[in-house]
């Protein structure tokens, strides 16, 4: 495992001035995984994304990638998409992306071939030459990410990709990911908007203040966090549900987001639970809770998942998920 | 290695190629070229006039008969003709030909149109300071302009003071020089036409003994010779400066503003994830550094080929042209990265301006002291700054096109106190650079740049 490993960070520390961005962290992506790194803004995602890029040097620690001391001895097989992203304005498309394929090392007749290939795949096929600033913006993000993949990397590690983009583009833009690690490369994805990690990632890794509060995969997760609640909404809105709590097993029940949270006892079965749900009343919809990320992230970085500090960051990770860019 | 190629190639040609680059590039010899042979043209013009009615105070009665004299449309018509005359003979060869058929016309556009002035002669006991009012009165016709004094020992000697008088000379305001310079002249002429004819000389023979022609001198060459051009040694070392200037203007201007761009378009990070902020730094110099090379020869090749259609090719040592290019490399480097330092810590041109300030000042501080250093290119001061970075190119240049230039030794220890003052500006630019790339935000001082050298 320990060879195999695409990023290594250890004890890897950054400061600004008196702020400490990353804190002695520790990180590990093996070849061929698909990971999330997640926080809110200022979390130090980005000064650590940039560390492993060799954009910015770490204070103290080590840093490895695929093999090298530093990313720039490996540029040719890395691609990244920086969270500032822009294009040259009065470039057009097809001498943008050729620039880049050769700053990335390819070179050779079949460039243009390669680039309209690509451009074809993100649903922006002719558009070689426009120039960039006639683009729309989630045009220049598609060929943002054409920039970064267009050598087709081992490597491919993207700061908020998902940003200001519309949901069919996001949409693309994630059959993009999934394609290029199904084709065997190695991704490590930044997002603060939780869902889009939880629907995506095999292995998640969340920071907070710089410091690591999390790094599991996904089924591990959701086994470690499960909530232990089934989410019950009656048929009728009106109905008695006192009932609920009278059936063995079931600990309590509170108002959830959408309908009513039953909640389990330790070592019962969950699915007993929910037919006798259904008998005691008519049910429209019964749901086994499952842990969002977003809970476990708030449950870890606070002390009770009810506090002030838990529903100020609810709040904040509420409002960058509609949004959907960083502030 | 092809990374640093590849970037310096793209930002060559991002300003290369663009129309603003090719007017830029031009309108400076263009505006030489107008200011050089159009202007004067207008100016010569001749639209002037010397015009205004003239009040003389005579207690010697000599003079103003005298001045009454040269102001005689005849006498001024026939000096002008005579004026005319001697002009023709220096001017340049189409003048010639027209002045046969449109006599009048050329004279006047030669010589300004003739003056239109009346004399008014007032008794010998006027009060002066009374007659002074007259010069503000309002007039229908022409204009009050003066009021001549003329001394009463002006024409003969008086008492035992050898010497003679002058005059005094009371004008309105507002007067222009060309009216005053004219007022001034006539009185002095018909002054000495009075002494001369008091004492019964003859003035043509007193200004033909007076008179030597200075013929202009031939330079001796060992392979040529050839009229002396005068002022040539004194403005040839600031045709180098300033072509350096432009040189390094041209190329680190541009340099400037496309780093600006490049950061305020958010299009520098998406270079780093294929580039190193050195190879970044380094191709953006490297392309720059053509782009001012471009401007350099093209104004190289204009200098060039006017000395060359004034048969002054010769003039010109060729070495001096190399040890332009060593020091203009330098001068580029060192000024050049600073600039990138700059754009690379603010996110747009305004903010550039005033952190760009103070390397201008330095930048065009020769231009400020050339007469200084031109005139005795080996003074103390001169010496010193021809070793000071950042302008040691600038004033060593300088001293090299002058007509002392300095011994050899100080031309070398000037170019190594320059390649060293490369290596610093380039490895404080380069931690600048790398801090400064990815700050957005606040634009930075020059404390917190201090800090960024430092910490980087």
């Amino acid at each position: 495992m320990a060879t195999d490993a695409a990023i290594r960070l250890k004890g890897v520390t950054k400061a600004f001035g008196k702020m400490q961005a990353v804190d002695s962290l520790d990180l590990e992506v093996p070849v061929g995984g698909l990971y999330g790194f997640i926080g809110p803004n200022g979390a130090g995602k980005t000064t650590s994304i940039r560390m492993i890029m060799s954009i910015l040097f770490p204070d103290s620690g080590e840093v490895a990638v695929l093999g090298q001391a530093s990313a720039l001895d490996a540029k040719d097989r890395i691609g990244y998409l920086p969270e500032e992203r822009g294009l040259y304005r009065k470039m057009k498309v097809r001498p943008f992306l050729r620039y880049m394929a050769r700053l990335k090392g390819l070179h050779g007749s079949d460039l243009d071939r390669r680039i309209a290939g690509w451009l074809a795949r993100v649903g922006l096929a002719g558009i070689e030459s426009k120039r960039c600033d006639e683009l729309s913006k989630g045009m220049s993000q598609k060929v943002q990410f054409v920039s970064a993949v267009i050598h087709e990397p081992d490597l491919l590690i993207l700061d908020e990709p998902f940003s200001g983009l519309d949901p069919v583009s996001m949409r693309v833009l994630r059959d993009l990911i999934l394609a290029e690690h199904a084709r065997g490369t190695t991704i490590l994805f930044s997002t603060h908007v939780m869902p889009q990690a939880e629907e995506i990632c095999e292995h998640v890794i969340m920071i907070h203040k710089g410091r690591k509060v999390l790094d599991e995969s996904v089924p591990a997760i959701r086994n470690r966090f499960d909530p232990r609640a089934i989410q019950f909404e009656p048929l009728d809105p009106g109905a008695d549900t006192g009932a609920l709590t009278s059936i063995p097993d079931v600990e309590g029940v509170t108002d959830g987001e959408r309908g009513l949270e039953v909640l389990l006892r330790d070592g019962t079965d969950p699915v007993a639970v929910m037919r006798s749900v259904m008998d005691a009343v008519p049910a429209a919809r019964v749901e086994l809770s499952r842990p969002r990320l977003e809970d476990v992230f708030i449950g870890l970085v606070t002390d009770s998942a009810s506090g002030e500090d838990a529903q100020h960051l609810r709040a904040e990770l509420q409002d960058a998920e509609h949004s959907g860019t960083p502030q | 290695m092809n990374r640093i190629v590849q970037i310096a190639i793209r930002d060559f040609l991002a300003v290369v190629m663009t129309k603003g680059f090719i007017i830029g590039l031009l309108i400076m010899p263009a505006f030489l070229a107008v200011s050089i042979i159009v202007f004067p043209r207008f100016i010569d013009g001749g639209s002037f006039q010397v015009e205004g009615e003239y009040a003389v105070v005579d207690p010697t009665g000599a003079v103003f008969p005298e001045m009454d004299a040269l102001l005689d449309p005849r006498t001024i018509s026939e000096q002008r003709i005579e004026e005319f005359r001697q002009r023709l003979d220096q001017a340049p060869e189409f003048l010639r030909g027209v002045a046969g058929t449109a006599l009048e016309q050329a004279m006047i556009e030669e010589l300004g149109l003739a003056p239109n002035v009346r004399l008014l002669q007032r008794p010998a006991d006027t009060d002066v300071e009374a007659e002074k009012a007259w010069l503000n009165e309002a007039s229908d016709g022409l204009r009050h302009t003066a009021l001549i004094v003329v001394h009463e020992n002006a024409v003969e000697a008086a008492g035992s003071d050898p010497g003679f008088g002058s005059y005094d000379l009371f004008v309105a305001p507002n007067l222009d020089d060309r009216d005053l310079s004219f007022i001034h002249t006539t009185i002095r002429d018909a002054i000495i036409n009075a002494r001369v004819s008091r004492q019964s000389l003859d003035r043509d023979a007193l200004e033909s003994v007076l008179r030597v022609a200075r013929p202009s001198s031939v330079t001796v060459r060992p392979d040529a010779e050839q009229d002396t051009m005068p002022g040539l040694n004194f403005m040839l070392p600031m045709a180098f400066v300033i072509l350096l200037f432009m040189g390094l203007m041209t190329g680190s201007g541009t340099m400037l503003t496309s780093m600006i761009e490049e950061k305020s378009s958010r299009v520098v990070e998406i270079l780093l994830s294929a580039v190193s902020p050195m190879e970044l730094m380094a191709g953006k110099l490297l392309g720059s550094v053509a782009v001012s090379l471009v401007a350099m020869g093209l104004y190289l090749g204009i200098g060039l080929i006017a000395l060359s259609s004034l048969s002054l090719f010769g003039l010109l040592d060729p070495r001096l042209i190399v040890y332009l290019m060593i020091f203009f490399l330098i001068a580029f480097f060192v000024v050049g990265s600073l600039f990138l330092a700059i754009g690379a810590s603010v996110n747009e041109l305004s903010e550039a301006q005033q952190l760009q300030m103070p390397v201008m000042l330095l930048v065009l501080s020769p231009m400020l002291l050339w007469p200084l250093v031109s005139r005795d290119p080996n003074s103390t001061l001169a010496v010193v700054l021809s070793f000071l970075p950042p302008v040691n190119p600038f004033f060593m240049l300088m001293r090299m096109a002058s007509t002392q230039p300095p011994p050899l030794w100080q031309v070398w220890l000037s170019i190594a106190v320059g390649a060293a003052s490369v290596a610093v500006a380039v490895w404080v630019a380069a931690k600048v650079f790398r801090i400064g790339l990815l700050m957005y935000g606040k634009p930075p001082n020059f404390r917190t740049l201090l800090r960024w050298v430092r910490q980087a």
